[in-house]
């Protein structure tokens, strides 16, 4: 028979040796590229965070009054009390990571690094953070305040405003442009 | 033997057998010795023998690309004695910077020529980016180059901020935060990324060692391998500047690409007849054929129609004002480093930001954006797009003509784009004070390199 005439080796459902070598490079290849992604990433990727994680036995929550924030350094996290309720807020500025500082002449925190305010509630009142204050679990036990420290939740959106407070005067950070 | 008859030491060591082995120095006194100087030399052969004369101009290239290898160069070896005293770990990082101030015999000074010599190289390759711009030089046939230096202008920004923690000052920390917090805005990815690069979900131990590693050793690979193909592309591309006028010509283009496709298909025709030699016995031979195992165009394309006759040898005309400008640079860094220290604030402190937290200078265009957009706007998708733009410009930008007058349009959207970040550093750099709020730098000056 002609070789013409032969039908190609994909429509006869067989493949030359050549064409197999050359796909097995190439799944070969493939095979060793996600392999050694895979490994990396098992071996590089972060560790479960074993510090501060748990649950952190507080003062009395009568110690914690109206208005104040209490920085606890171990969990790094504020405890509030705005509008009666109890809050742990993290420390961490959920715009992009800063240590936000509480500005007792204002009353609110106020981050210096882009302006961001929240109130003592955490929740956003200016500045270019996508978000109020991330916070933990907070529960009073025995009278005493608990704060879960594994668990972060996320802060109430933009425009959230539950707790009213009244505003000051006054300020550490001028809030951003 | 009298003494007057013995030749001077030097020449008698030159002439020797062991030197001769060691450095072969041809005779210069025929255009072929000064060949052989390029040829037989591993270092001189990274230049090309002859050059177009054109190349010796300074302002042919302002010598951007060479004086970034010269600052690679410099930082490489202010590194590596670095790395004698410094310890990546949060508890030992800190004193190891005071240790070099304090007890280590010009540890310092190393120290400051190490820091201003990377502010220079990011400044200077960004520089070298808008050189080749504006000569057009990203144009066939060196479209995939500018790709490779696209590259080598991310590993330069990575080497630079990776660099910046390893002080483990509050400097250091707080920039390297807020720059790192910006991954996490991408979407899906960006959460997992930050942790993956810091080793955990806040600047800690993993993250100092991780970005040590990668200063050190990761992105020194990467650039020795970029720098390579670009080094050697520009070898065999010739310099943008020495292009033959018609290289601006479509139509003697198309000539060009036609002479290179006969000779590619040339080298693969092995059927043609091999040229014979005579041997030294008066026989006539065929000639030993070699192998083609690959194709390779013997000639650029934008060599094929150079006059040869206003070319100049590389050494000296080239390699000399080559040194002179490495010795400028290398006078430069130590200036800088003498007249300058490096800065080392305060302990990294996690729990306090100092006012303001300002990224390094050349990402502060970025934080003066984020203080307009939303995070995923400016931090993620700006800078993603304009990365991807310059890697597809030369694949864009289809206009062959590399005069000013025939790109208008490409030149206004760089100068627009260009200027916008400028712009934004300035005011980010010098217009910003604690809470990002704008103060005038003859007033207060919150600026740190
Ligand atoms: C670490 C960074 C870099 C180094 C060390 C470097 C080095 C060099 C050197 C030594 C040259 C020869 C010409 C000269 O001295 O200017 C060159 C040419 C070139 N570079 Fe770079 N480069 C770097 C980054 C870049 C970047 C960011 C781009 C553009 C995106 C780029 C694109 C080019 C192109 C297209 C040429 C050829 C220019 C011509 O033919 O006129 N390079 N580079
Ligand atoms: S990190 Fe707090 S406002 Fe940007």
């Amino acid at each position: 028979m002609d070789d013409a005439m032969l039908p190609d080796p994909v429509a006869r459902g067989t493949v030359t040796r050549r064409e197999l070598l050359e796909a097995g490079w190439k799944i070969g290849g493939g095979l060793l590229a996600v392999a050694a992604a895979w490994t990396s990433w098992e071996a590089l990727r972060p560790l479960a965070d074993v510090s501060g994680g748990g649950v952190l036995a507080l003062k009395p929550a009568s110690s914690y009054t109206e208005g104040t924030a209490t920085f606890v350094r171990e969990g790094r996290l504020y405890v509030t009390r705005a509008g009666g309720a109890l809050h742990a807020l993290a420390q961490k500025c959920p715009h992009l990571g800063c240590a936000v500082p509480f500005c007792a002449a204002s009353g609110r925190f106020e981050c210096p690094c882009h302006g961001s305010h929240y109130d003592l509630a955490g929740e956003w009142l200016a500045g270019p953070a996508p978000r109020g204050m991330d916070r933990h679990p907070l529960q009073v036990i025995d009278g005493r305040v608990h704060v879960n420290t594994t668990v972060l939740e996320l802060g109430p959106p933009l425009g959230t405003d539950r707790v009213r407070l009244p505003t000051r005067e006054g300020g550490c950070a001028p809030p951003a442009p | 033997m009298p003494m007057s008859r013995r030749r001077p030491w030097r020449v008698r060591l030159r002439e020797s057998a062991v030197w001769r082995s060691i450095v072969r120095t041809p005779p210069l006194d025929s255009p072929r010795g000064r060949a052989l100087r390029s040829f037989g030399n591993v270092f001189l052969h990274l230049y090309p023998v002859r050059v177009p004369r054109a190349v010796l101009a300074f302002r042919s290239t302002f010598r951007l690309g060479f004086i970034a290898t010269v600052l690679f160069a410099i930082l490489a070896i202010t590194g590596t004695y670095l790395m004698f005293f410094y310890t990546p770990a949060v508890t030992m990082a800190y004193g190891d910077m005071q240790q070099l101030r304090t007890r280590i015999g010009f540890g310092q000074l190393i120290r400051n020529v190490h820091r201003w010599g990377a502010h220079l190289m990011v400044l200077v390759v960004v520089l070298h980016l808008v050189r080749v711009f504006v000569h057009g030089a990203y144009k066939p046939p060196r479209q995939f180059n500018w790709v490779i230096g696209v590259g080598l202008l991310l590993v330069t920004l990575a080497w630079s901020f990776t660099g910046y923690l390893l002080p483990w000052d509050q400097l250091a920390y707080w920039a390297v935060t807020v720059g790192s917090d910006l991954v996490h805005y991408a979407p899906v990815v960006g959460g997992p990324l930050r942790d993956f690069l810091l080793g955990g979900s806040t600047i800690g131990q993993a993250a100092l060692l991780r970005f040590y590693v990668i200063h050190v050793a990761v992105l020194t690979i990467a650039f020795l391998l970029l720098m390579a193909v670009h080094l050697w592309r520009v070898r065999k591309d010739g310099l943008a500047a020495g292009d033959p006028p018609h290289a601006h010509d479509v139509t003697a283009r198309a000539a060009d690409d036609a002479r290179i496709a006969a000779i590619a298909g040339a080298a693969l025709d092995i059927a043609e007849p091999p040229p014979t030699v005579v041997t030294g016995d008066g026989a006539t031979v065929a000639r030993p054929v070699p192998r083609v195992l690959g194709v390779v165009p013997p000639d650029p394309l934008s060599r094929a129609a150079r006059p040869p006759d206003d070319e100049v040898f590389s050494w000296p005309h080239l390699i000399v004002r080559h040194q002179v400008v490495a010795l400028a640079t290398c006078a430069l860094v130590l200036a800088l480093g003498i007249a300058f220290e490096a800065p080392l604030r305060d302990l990294a402190n996690p729990n306090l930001t100092p006012e303001p937290a300002k990224a390094p200078w050349y990402f502060v265009g970025l934080q003066e954006l984020l203080a307009h957009f939303d995070p995923l706007v400016a931090g993620v998708l700006a800078p993603a797009v304009l990365v991807g733009a310059l890697v597809m410009l030369p694949y864009v930008d289809r206009n062959p003509s590399r005069r000013p007058r025939d790109r208008r349009l490409a030149l206004a959207i760089f100068a627009l784009l260009f200027g916008a970040l400028v712009v934004l550093t300035v005011i980010g750099a010098f217009f910003r004070g604690p809470g990002w709020a704008f103060v005038l730098p003859w007033d207060a000056l919150y600026f740190e390199p």
